[in-house]
């Protein structure tokens, strides 16, 4: 039985959804976020981080098609490959709590989420986990511009 | 998505001064080769109407119409409070005046950095992000600030 580790994100009070242990690469608390004019209604801003500018994307938004009210601001950072070998490339999630940790194993594969309906765009696979479906993030596809 | 293509992005890379827009706070930067003159609000003739400009101003023997753009770029028929000068733009193609809060020449070419693919809009204007003292600023050109003021406009028209 193959096992391994995901971490469970909270992207808002009820929607959960998980990516790989080595994909969150950092927390960060009460970020400072830089507004960038012109820019889709879920990705208005950015994260400044190593000296790069990462998009801090709020995919809560996206799935409910409007912005979303944060009372508070938590991001992780987020490193992905565009293929095989390739340099890390990095982006940021808005999050509302504190990610979980959680092993899952092939046995709790499930089907996606039927509500929301766009989850198929966001998500490789999902993973039930106290009765309740969790979607697996496509993040090279979520960075690289496959929501535009 | 709107990444530059390399001959673009190199372009970019090799313009030597840029000049900052600020509009309603946010900070646009274009190459300070394409600015050509900077006039006062008050040399803006507010009689001579193009179609959705505030006025033309008087310069090099022709009238340059000027337009009022918010911070999100969005066309205004009017002038908002804090509009203190009028840059005329002009890449040998495009010639308008575009009315701001503020003017100011970096002393130095920032570092440019590529827009996030998962933000650049099909039609955004926006070529590279720089990181300022005082936040975040968007370079464009007079080129891609003219195309968006003729699909504002033809949308106005629409």
């Amino acid at each position: 039985m193959a096992e391994s580790t995901a971490w469970v994100l909270a992207l808002d009070q009820q929607l959960r959804a998980a990516v790989g242990e080595r994909e969150m690469v950092h927390l960060i608390e009460a970020p400072t976020l830089l507004e960038v004019p012109r820019s889709p209604f879920y990705c208005r801003q950015v994260l400044v981080w190593n000296d790069a500018v990462l998009p801090a994307m709020d995919l809560a938004a996206w799935l409910r098609r409007q912005p979303t009210h944060r009372a508070q601001t938590l991001v992780g950072v987020f490193a992905y490959q565009t293929r095989p070998g390739a340099d890390p490339e990095y982006g940021a999630l808005l999050l509302a709590s504190i990610p979980m940790r959680a092993s899952v194993t092939d046995e709790q594969a499930c089907a996606l989420p039927q509500q929301p309906d766009d989850w198929r765009t966001l998500a490789i696979s999902c993973f039930k986990q106290n009765n309740q479906p969790i979607p697996i993030l496509d993040l090279p596809h979520i960075f690289g511009g496959g929501l535009l | 998505m709107n990444a530059p293509t390399q001959p673009a992005w190199n372009d970019l890379q090799a313009t030597p001064a840029f000049a900052v827009l600020t509009l309603d706070g946010r900070k646009w930067l274009v190459p300070q080769a394409e600015i050509r003159a900077l006039e006062s609000l008050l040399d803006i003739d507010r009689e001579v109407r193009i179609p959705h400009s505030v006025g033309a101003v008087a310069f090099a023997g022709e009238w340059w119409p000027v337009y009022s753009l918010s911070g999100e770029l969005a066309l205004l028929p009017n002038l908002p409070d804090g509009r203190r000068a009028c840059p005329l733009l002009d890449n040998g193609m495009d010639r308008f005046g575009l009315v701001c809060d503020q003017v100011e020449t970096l002393p130095e070419p920032p570092r440019r950095l590529a827009v996030p693919a998962c933000m650049a809009l099909p039609d955004s204007p926006i070529q590279a992000l720089v990181l300022l003292k005082d936040g975040l600023g968007c370079v464009t050109t007079t080129e891609r600030l003219a195309a968006l003021l003729a699909a504002a406009t033809e949308n106005a028209d629409g």
